[in-house]
């Protein structure tokens, strides 16, 4: 029987030792397994298509870079969401210092260079990608998650898209258990006061 | 319990805790209207969030992961890998590679047997081989010398000895190293020109 058809049956672990023992076919039984809840928590938090990619490639090459680090007394999946969460929660918090206001540079002397630095929303041509993204995260409930504070959308996400336990989102997250439980507390508040108005 | 439910009590039964804490917020929910709706609206909530969908990523995904990944792969396991790659996937075939390499084995067998058996025989041929292949090395370097250096060096080549043989092979290799050397020195210098 190939070694393919074999890894499809066994856990996690194993398929990581066997990642670890330099099975070509084991790392990308990996991938298999979880490039989409990888790339879906992603992109649910960058709301961008191939941002999104990007970042998920960036996780996947970071883990199996680094395969030999793992312990096998962890989940694999919380430690792959792990490092997921913190290349993205970087690149927000990167993003936020590198936004510039659409309404020009507060550094700009003149009105012509507040012009020059400033740009048009509603200008921008929507791409075929941009068509996509707008499908699949166009619904009220991708439009309230992607209102949330990116800790709560991360938790919530995790609980509810992902399955996880409270101790399992804590581990990954490295939060305390009382934390993620308030942030999923919270989170569900105001995913309720956002999408009150749909079922009034 | 004369008052509502607090929202972490909510939370509570929404996740589906169980324990005698649970037990009188269930008995509330059934009596008070508000605090029932409160909790069908977060169960409606959660039923939403548990059904959105994993997204699909484009199928060259998992090959471009796999470009960026540095598979260390020990000797042991390219060795396995390489034999498993001859052996074939079915059964029959299998099953016949299996007879041909046990034949294989058994003739080897049987033949190194009989080597230790006429063990005076193997040497007398193995010395013999080897005398034989000296004798033409010989001959084919007597002859390099001859075409190269012409009969009067082949003949003070041969005068000399081991050593002088040894020390013309090491200056002949030398010369032949420091002319590549040059040739590469000037192919890379006309390249940059």
């Amino acid at each position: 029987m190939p070694l393919s058809l074999e890894l499809t049956n066994l856990p996690d672990a194993d398929v990581a030792a066997l990642a670890r023992g330099g099975r070509d076919a084991a790392f990308r039984e990996l991938v298999r397994r979880y490039e989409r809840p990888v790339f879906s928590l992603i992109y649910r938090m960058v709301r961008d298509r191939e941002l999104a990619e990007d970042l998920a490639q960036d996780t996947f090459v970071k883990v199996l870079n680094h395969i030999d680090r793992y312990r096998p007394e962890f989940k694999f999946s919380s430690w792959l969401f792990k490092i997921a969460n913190n290349l993205t929660i970087d690149y927000l918090r990167k993003r936020r210092l590198d936004t510039v206001s659409i309404d020009g540079s507060p550094h700009a002397a003149t009105a012509a260079e507040k012009e020059a630095t400033s740009f048009d929303v509603s200008a921008r041509g929507e791409s075929p990608l941009d068509e996509i993204e707008s499908r699949e995260l166009g619904g009220a409930i991708e439009e309230a998650i992607a209102k949330l504070r990116p800790e709560y959308r991360a938790c919530i996400l995790l609980r509810h898209v992902e399955d996880r336990s409270y101790e399992e989102i804590a581990a990954t997250l490295d939060l305390p258990l009382g934390t993620v439980k308030t942030y999923i507390h919270r989170a569900r508040h105001e995913l309720r006061e956002a999408l009150g108005h749909l079922r009034s | 319990m004369n008052r509502h439910l607090l929202p972490e009590e909510i939370d509570q039964l929404l996740d589906g805790e169980v324990g005698f804490g649970t037990a009188p917020l269930k008995q509330h929910v059934r009596t008070c209207a508000e605090c029932r709706a409160e909790l069908e609206s977060a169960r409606v909530l959660v039923g939403q969030l548990e059904q959105l969908p994993h997204f699909t990523l484009p199928t060259r995904f998992s090959e471009e992961v796999m470009e960026r990944v540095h598979v260390f792969v020990p000797w042991h396991v390219a060795l396995a890998d390489s034999v498993r790659a001859f052996i074939p996937q079915q059964r029959r075939w299998r099953a016949a590679a299996w007879t041909g390499v046990a034949t294989l084995a058994s003739v080897v067998l049987i033949a190194t047997l009989w080597m230790v058996t006429r063990l005076d025989a193997v040497l007398f041929v193995v010395e013999l081989g080897v005398g034989r292949v000296r004798a033409a090395g010989a001959w084919a370097f007597s002859n390099l010398v001859v075409t190269l250096f012409g009969d009067t060096a082949a003949q003070a080549l041969s005068s000399s000895g081991p050593a002088g043989i040894a020390l013309a092979f090491l200056v002949t290799v030398l010369t032949a190293l420091l002319a590549v050397g040059a040739l590469r020195v000037v192919v890379a210098g006309a390249r940059r020109r």
